[in-house]
């Protein structure tokens, strides 16, 4: 009798191998292609300009010393935070906290930018604030601004990011070392270090590559242009110069600096083992229950609520008045049509794209997980961040030029929208997968090999059950990441048609300002709903894994 | 008939290497022993196709089965501890050894609830794995290994750590798997497990 | 599972509405602020399609310099048959692709300060770069661009990139023709005043300037129009410079591949005609190309009337724009 009686749809390793493969080609090719193209059409100028430029030099040293300071000072601000919130499980608000550290990536740099200056502004309540009382001198305008928008935007993420990895630390850990009674430090040392190591290395390179990517808020708030990226000069020489040559050369630059990070950071990602994960029920740690140290958490947690809260509840107050108008123009409730287009527009792009991307990084996930060869599991982990590498300008543009002959019809044109938002999702979405996705321990995997739970039964027995909460969180990250993109599809072109964000700057450029700044806070709204909604749905069955063994019964959540 | 032929395997820092050779007929049981560290699970995982082997050869009714993968094998294991799935419910447990995605009859079903009643867990079907005792944990992992109905059983210290109610019937039990003319391979540090269900004795 | 994420996918690509395609469409590719909804566009498109048996199709492209772009990328293959939003300062380099046909159109109904005898590029609306400031928290700007350089360093401004925005290089122009090679210098005095330099007018506009970061802002001089037209107030006004003010003017052309010439040349002159033209004041909030007479609004009567209008000629711009630029970093980074 052979025991694989019921074998698994897709259990053949070349079903986890393939598929993830072809996607992480296929990103490779897109970059390569689309910087290629870019060479085609003009020669690269020599590499010798990039040092004999002084404004070159200037702009790249600028460009990684802002990207090292904001992802220090982001972390600086995360690791706490997630201490305090796995300390903390059960505090009133908890949860609506979450919901807005997932916002603050998503949110549209102008509309977040907006918030930030109205706190910490030469107008703003903070700076009032901190000039007043504390006689200090705060000036927003310059590297401080930089980084504190830097900060603002990536110290929730990462913070939510090293959350999910320590309260993913083994429970029988977490009790022992509880019953030794261990102090902060050595809690930090024996449990939690161990839990957001794995996570770290990626992380900060993540953390890294936005910054060193950031350009609108670099330029805003930078004060002048000694605060350039090499985004700003790769903009510069495509849009206004057409010098093609330069905008390729000076991607290269870009991608060789953070490819190099990301490689090393996915060779430490690798060495660092992972801890069998058994106990799912969780047993929280006593640590730190003194009222002392309560209260010390509350004061930091306070803090960053604060940090986090004002710039949003400043974008509330300024996007009211245009709300009214929006939703009760004569005295009685109508909704605005255009706006309720762009929202069901961006919807309809936001969507597929999150769930392309949350698909597309759980493939790649399952390749790195089948073959033993560490280059495939490097080379699937660096072609995921690729999108966030390559400027998106220099992208666009060489896609453009390689498909020129074919895009014509406007539906094309958002399909390809959409597929290049699920691209530029896929780095976070992965990020937020990788960890839970890798958490089956050796032993689980050994007994699921020989009971022949393969494939699909594996994924639908052993891994979704974990990763819901983690899927629908990068699937929440994936759509907010769409909804709130303005770059992508400016770089395409609407048929007239906007979406949310086009449709902000669109009032923008009409001097709307509060319908603008209405749009602003919808989309904030839309967005906060969004991660809500996915949040419920990530939240296991009522009694979870009693229905377990009745498939018909056991309702099978849906991603979307 | 299960024959391990010369079977050598050396992890990468070990210098001489583990070398294992013994032949067990259909219904009986074969027991090793040994001290810790002389590669009685070592040899339970190459068995199991969880290690490969650097030689030798395992042969099964007389055919190799030496580079099939772990679902191919004729064989369940159990393991002293962490044989469940923490996160599925007991009767889930034992569904994924009859059906992999868990596709089960109802004639699966009652056969599920009657061996847990015959192991005195009736009723217990719905509970997690957590909220059993560790005996309670054993006998689910038993119960899924024979209603797996594979003919060969490897048995890691399975009673180790149990109390002395729990081991007689798991000992009983195991008797009657014999009897049905399964072959079981059983690693164990106990001289009582050895007297009452092995023919044989291989020692490291 | 995966059919399942298909079908979705494919429900969300349909559910975006396809245009008709009607026997013959006009595509002009155009910048946000024509086509928005409460831009001039939807107006022009009904206005022009009722004179023909046609259909006015906009492709909206991020701005003036994308559009460009596109059009370069194209090349020969391009769907579009106008050009609509470029400006003074990109229109030498779009000639360049040689990619656009001379308009032919009677430029007599004219109504700009400047002389206009372009062959390819039609003029559509116009207005002069000016800094707009808050009377609230400054009651009395500087009256001349000397004045402001010289002002104390405590008067903030806030100006445009001009490697990525189009007032950005406005100002970038204006200050070259006001102070010929001294411009440089100059801009180092200004520089203590830039509070920042945004990407963009409407990064500035909206983030800093709305949010009182600072009394003055570089933007157009008609900006005010709609703040007194319909804001209703009269507290952003524009600031008069004794120098004169630079001018923008912004043109549409017709693109050589096209096959419907005709029916682009046809909507070229009917883009000087009232019907078009009286769109442009409050919908654009730029001066109309062409007299309008009585139709134009009050509050255009109250804007700032530059006596000077400068001007460079596009070719200039085009063969000196990287030079001056890399002047302006040098003097801004030293």
């Amino acid at each position: 009798m052979l025991p694989n009686r019921h074998l698994a749809p897709f259990s053949r390793s070349g079903w986890r191998l393939w598929p993830g493969l072809a996607i992480a080609s296929a990103l490779i090719v897109l970059s390569v292609a689309g910087m290629g193209a870019l060479v085609w059409e003009t020669s690269l100028p020599s590499v010798n300009e990039l040092w004999q430029s002084r404004y070159l030099r200037t702009v790249i040293t600028f460009t990684v010393w802002q990207a090292f300071l904001s992802v220090v000072l982001s972390l600086l601000v995360a690791i706490p935070i997630a201490r305090i919130l796995a300390r903390q499980p059960s505090f009133p608000g908890r949860s609506v906290l979450l919901r807005l550290m997932e916002l603050s990536l998503v949110l549209p740099s102008i509309v977040a930018v907006s918030g930030l200056i109205s706190v910490y502004g030469r107008q703003g309540w903070f700076t009032g604030l901190a000039n007043d009382w504390l006689g200090a001198s705060w000036n927003v305008y310059g590297i401080n601004g930089i980084v504190l928008a830097h900060v603002f935007f990536n110290a929730p993420l990462a913070a939510r990011i090293l959350l999910q990895a320590i309260e993913s630390a083994p429970a029988s850990q977490r009790r022992v070392a509880a019953q030794l009674g261990l102090g902060r430090w050595w809690y930090w040392r024996a449990v939690e270090w161990p839990a957001v190591k794995p996570v770290m290395p990626g992380l900060a390179a993540l953390v890294f590559t936005l910054c060193f990517t950031s350009f609108a808020i670099v330029m805003t708030l930078g004060g002048g242009p000694a605060a350039t990226t090499i985004e700003v000069a790769i903009y510069q020489s495509l849009r206004f110069e057409f010098d093609a040559g330069r905008a390729a050369l000076l991607a290269m630059v870009q991608l060789a600096i953070c490819g190099s990070l990301w490689w090393m950071a996915a060779r430490h990602g690798l060495t660092a083992s992972l801890l069998p994960d058994r106990q799912v029920a969780s047993h929280r740690s006593r640590a730190g229950s003194s009222l002392k140290a309560r209260l010390a958490d509350s004061a930091i947690l306070g803090c960053f609520v604060l940090f986090l809260i004002m710039p949003l509840a400043a974008i509330l107050l300024r996007g009211l008045p245009g709300m009214g108008m929006a939703f009760f123009p004569e005295g009685s409730f109508v909704v605005n049509p255009a706006l309720l287009d762009a929202t069901l527009r961006s919807l309809a792009i936001a969507l597929p794209a999150g769930l392309m991307s949350v698909t597309a990084a759980l493939l790649m996930l399952a390749c790195g997980t089948a073959t033993s060869r560490p280059a495939f599991t490097r080379l699937t982990d660096v072609a995921a961040y690729l999108p966030l590498m390559v400027p998106p300008l220099v992208l666009g543009t060489g896609l453009f030029l390689l498909f020129r002959p074919s895009l014509g019809a406007s539906s094309q044109g958002l399909v390809l929208v959409t597929l290049i938002n699920a691209m530029m999702a896929l780095p976070f979405v992965l990020q937020m997968l990788k960890g839970p996705m890798g958490s089956l321990d050796s032993a689980s995997r050994q007994q699921a090999d020989q009971l022949g739970v393969l494939g699909w039964y594996r994924w639908r027995w052993l891994h979704w059950p974990r990763l819901r909460r983690p899927l629908a969180l990068a699937m929440a990250y994936g759509t907010g990441l769409s909804l709130g993109d303005f770059g992508v599809i400016a770089l395409f072109g609407t048929p007239g048609q906007p979406t949310l964000p086009v449709l902000l700057y669109q009032q923008l450029g009409s001097y709307r300002i509060d319908a603008a700044a209405a749009t602003g806070l919808w989309l904030v709204l839309l967005l906060l709903a969004l991660f809500s909604l996915f949040n419920r749905l990530g939240m296991p069955a009522r009694k979870p894994g009693l229905a377990a063994t009745s498939p018909s019964t056991a309702s099978e959540p849906e991603h979307a | 008939m299960l024959e391990v032929k010369n079977l050598v395997f050396a992890y990468p820092n070990q210098n001489t290497p583990w070398n294992f050779q013994f032949s067990v007929e259909p219904g009986k049981c074969i027991a090793i022993h040994g001290a810790s560290g002389s590669g009685k699970s070592t040899l339970m995982n190459l068995l199991a196709g969880f290690l490969q082997p650097q030689s030798g050869d395992i042969l099964w009714q007389g055919k190799s089965i030496r580079n099939h993968a772990p679902w191919h094998r004729p064989m369940t294991s159990v393991f002293q501890e962490h044989n469940l799935f923490e996160h599925l419910s007991v009767e889930a447990n034992i569904g994924l050894g009859i059906h992999p995605g868990l596709k089960l009859t109802e004639e699966n079903r009652q056969a599920i609830e009657r061996g847990l009643e015959k192991v005195g867990l009736g009723g217990f079907g719905k509970r997690l794995p957590g909220d059993l005792s560790g005996g309670q944990r054993q006998r689910v992992a038993l119960l899924r290994a024979i209603l797996r109905q594979q003919p060969l059983l490897l048995l890691d210290e399975p009673l180790t750590g149990l109390d002395s109610d729990a081991r007689d019937l798991l000992r009983q039990w195991l008797l009657e798997q014999k009897a049905h003319g399964t072959l079981i391979v059983l690693a164990s540090h106990d001289e009582e497990d050895r007297q009452i269900l092995a023919d044989s004795v291989c020692s490291l | 599972m995966l059919n399942r994420a298909f079908t979705l996918l494919l429900l969300a690509i349909t559910s975006v509405p396809a245009i008709a395609e009607k026997a013959t469409t006009l595509t002009i590719y155009t910048h946000p602020s024509f086509a928005a909804e409460w831009g001039p566009g939807p107006a022009v498109k009904k206005a022009f399609e009722q004179t023909c048996d046609c259909q006015i199709n906009y492709v909206v492209l991020n701005s003036g310099g994308d559009i460009l772009q596109r059009l370069r990328l194209e090349g020969e293959s391009t769907q579009a048959d106008l050009v609509l939003g470029l400006d003074t300062a990109t229109m030498e380099t779009t000639r360049q692709t040689g990619l656009l046909a001379n308009h032919e159109t009677d430029l007599a109904a004219l109504d700009l300060p400047i002389d206009w005898k372009d062959p390819v590029f039609v003029p559509y609306d116009w207005g002069y770069f000016a800094f707009v400031y808050d009377t609230e928290q400054l009651p009395n700007p500087p009256e001349s661009l000397e004045t402001l350089i010289a002002a104390p360093n405590d008067l903030k401004i806030i100006i445009q990139d001009p490697r990525t925005s189009t007032p950005g290089l406005g100002l970038l122009l204006w200050m070259r023709n006001v102070y010929g090679d001294q411009a440089p210098q100059k801009w180092q005095q200004l520089s203590g005043k830039i509070l920042t330099t945004t990407k963009s007018w409407s990064d500035g506009y909206f983030s800093l300037f709305m949010n009182g970061e600072a009394p003055m802002i570089l933007s157009y001089s008609t900006s005010p129009a709609y703040h007194m037209a319909v804001d209703k107030t009269d507290r952003y006004q524009a600031v008069e410079f004794k120098e004169g003010h630079y001018l923008q003017v912004e043109v549409a052309a017709l693109v050589k591949p096209s096959d419907k010439k005709q029916l682009g040349r046809a909507f070229l002159d009917f883009m000087l005609s009232a019907d078009f033209q009286r769109h442009i004041p409050l919908k654009n909030v730029m001066y109309p190309a062409a007299d309008l007479g009585d139709e134009l609004p009050a509050v255009f009567d109250q804007l700032i009337q530059p006596t000077e209008a400068l001007y460079f000629d596009p070719k200039a711009v085009n063969e000196n724009r990287r030079k001056w630029l890399n002047e302006w970093l040098d003097a801004m980074t030293r």
